[in-house]
């Protein structure tokens, strides 16, 4: 991992000095901003089983199938069109140490912008007196979800980072992370959908189809409740999609 | 320089070097070396595998088979080691659009294990002698002219004063000025490093290289001395004659001097024809051919000896078969 850190300290300037990052941010709040205030007034209306902190998270897979593949799309994608991947690798620099900093520094921007969306909540309370600031949901339910995002976008962005490195076009990147983060996403909740109880050869999927329960386990973070199999999950996925990353990046001729 | 280490006997070594897309041979059976402080030409027509050739030996592409070693590091075996010695320039020079060029220079002497308090002073250094210091050290890459590029390539090249510097077609794309400019620079580092230099302008590898590698579909046809490739591939001199003698005349006089003389008609204008005599290597009449033709009447205006040059060379070498002919 020789120069990682000053490999992360360019992508992170990079990111801050790209228009892509900030056209990004700009449609991530809007979103989110636009998420929250629909939460907001539907609460106003009427009594709801979520707060309206809660109800905005449950959207988290919006900006994670809009906005995070535009993080990731270009990170390799674009290095290979233009050539200057292979000419990082022409120094000591190691395919390891570049590929962990392109994934640290996309996931810190991941995590600050939901740093920026925890400020929506926190604005609208200010704004309502205190009753009504209780009733847009527990701080500890903002945070547990933050948490979850933090979590689970270390395997998201590692397999936007992986779709970017199959491909030198910055667009097929972006799809091919769009349709596997869709996969990953619906895939618990398709699996749960199922009626695998009354299916006596599909009984071995109940164990992973539990695993996958993605909105479950943000309910369980916004709970409180910590389980570490979500933890494995995304740890073992984040792993194996770098590891995949950079024996991509070593192979490409 | 890198620290003191013990001298190789070659800087660069390809060895038996294979590369095979499928069934396609970009690359067979090849071998050269490079001395250290040695500035090497490496020629051949397009397609002939000198840029895969090149992206084998900055370890960017792996070999088929053959080994690969940069002062004396096995390429494959140690590909950071290897890279600690070198510096690659790409044909197509590919830099990010988005840095400035001090900034560009800042992180990949980082990259490339300059001593941190080093780190200014080397991008001070590379940037006064590629000349960017005054007109392009603040300017964005991506609004530099295609000449500032190629410097901004040649500037990292030597930011981290390597061993080995690689650079492929160094030249394209500049005006003559900045050629000149480019070759001075190369030339510079004689003694200092070895250099690997692909370029069609063989103009330009004469003036600047002390030997060539020349390889043809993928295998090598010729390597050496431009002078010694000369008496290898050129076995012959030859003249320019223009005289009022007919051509059996003039036939005739020269194969007094020497019998193995050949005369072709090149050309007759107002009276005066031109004709290419052609003598064999090392012909006692290359020194007395001149005498010899006036000694035997012909009116004589003009010969002249024809300076062979790499290019005659370089079509010789191509146009035999590969493998044909290798030097070491």
């Amino acid at each position: 991992m020789r120069h990682f850190r000053t490999l992360l300290a360019h992508e992170l300037r990079s990111a801050a000095l790209s228009w892509n990052t900030w056209a990004a941010a700009g449609l991530f709040l809007a979103l989110m901003g636009g998420i929250h205030f629909f939460a907001l007034v539907d609460a106003a209306r009427a009594p709801a089983p979520r707060s309206p902190v809660e109800a905005t998270l449950w959207f988290f897979w919006l900006p994670l199938l809009c906005v995070l593949p535009l993080l990731t799309m270009r990170t390799f994608a674009e290095e290979r069109r233009s050539g200057t991947l292979a000419a990082l690798l022409t120094t000591p620099a190691s395919p390891a140490a570049v590929v962990w900093a392109k994934f640290l520094a996309v996931w810190i921007v991941w995590v600050l912008f939901w740093l920026a969306f925890a400020a929506f909540p926190f604005l609208a309370a200010q704004r309502l007196d205190g009753a009504n600031a209780r009733a847009l949901g527990e701080a500890s339910a903002l945070w547990g979800g933050l948490c979850f995002i933090a979590v689970s976008g270390l395997l998201h962005v590692a397999i936007g980072i992986l779709c970017s490195c199959v491909t030198r076009s910055a667009a097929l990147a972006a799809l091919l992370a769009f349709i596997s983060l869709l996969a990953l996403t619906a895939a618990g909740g398709a699996l749960e959908t199922l009626p695998i109880e009354s299916w006596e050869w599909l009984g071995w999927l109940r164990e992973p189809a539990a695993h996958l329960r993605t909105f479950g386990h943000l309910q369980d973070f916004t709970d409180g409740v910590l389980d570490a199999r979500p933890l494995v999950l995304y740890g073992t996925g984040t792993l194996l999609c770098l590891g995949l990353a950079v024996l991509t990046v070593e192979g490409q001729e | 320089m890198n620290e003191a280490a013990p001298l190789p006997e070659a800087a660069v070594v390809a060895e038996r070097l294979t590369k095979r897309y499928g069934s396609l041979t970009a690359v067979e059976d090849l071998s050269f070396s490079v001395a250290p402080g040695e500035i090497v030409g490496f020629l051949g027509p397009n397609g002939a595998g000198k840029s895969t050739t090149m992206r084998i030996l900055a370890g960017t592409m792996s070999g088929t088979s053959g080994r690969a070693s940069i002062w004396g590091v096995s390429v494959a075996l140690d590909p950071a080691g290897a890279k600690r010695h070198l510096a690659y320039m790409p044909e197509n020079n590919p830099l990010p659009e988005d840095l400035r060029v001090e900034e560009y220079l800042t992180l990949r002497a980082r990259l490339k294990d300059v001593a941190p308090d080093r780190v200014a002073e080397r991008v001070r250094r590379v940037m006064e002698d590629c000349d960017l210091t005054r007109r392009a050290s603040g300017r964005l890459i991506g609004q530099l002219s295609k000449g500032f590029r190629q410097r901004v390539g040649i500037a990292d090249a030597l930011l981290a004063e390597p061993r080995v510097v690689i650079l492929d077609e160094p030249t394209i794309g500049l005006d003559p000025h900045q050629i000149l400019g480019i070759r001075e620079l190369i030339r510079s580092l004689r003694g200092k490093m070895a250099v690997l230099i692909s370029s069609h302008i063989l103009h330009e590898v004469e003036q600047v290289c002390d030997k060539v590698v020349i390889i043809n579909r993928g295998r090598l046809v010729a390597q050496g001395r431009t002078e010694d490739l000369r008496r290898e591939l050129l076995p012959e001199v030859a003249f320019t004659v223009v005289t009022r003698a007919d051509e059996a005349a003039l036939l005739a006089a020269c194969r007094a001097a020497e019998p193995a003389a050949a005369v072709v008609a090149a050309a007759s204008a107002d009276g005066w024809n031109t004709f290419r005599v052609t003598l064999p290597v090392g012909s006692p009449a290359r020194e007395t051919l001149a005498g010899a033709l006036i000694g035997a009447g012909l009116a004589l205006r003009e010969i002249a000896e024809e300076r062979f040059g790499l290019e005659d060379i370089f079509l010789a070498a191509t146009r035999r078969a590969p493998g044909e002919g290798r030097r070491s």
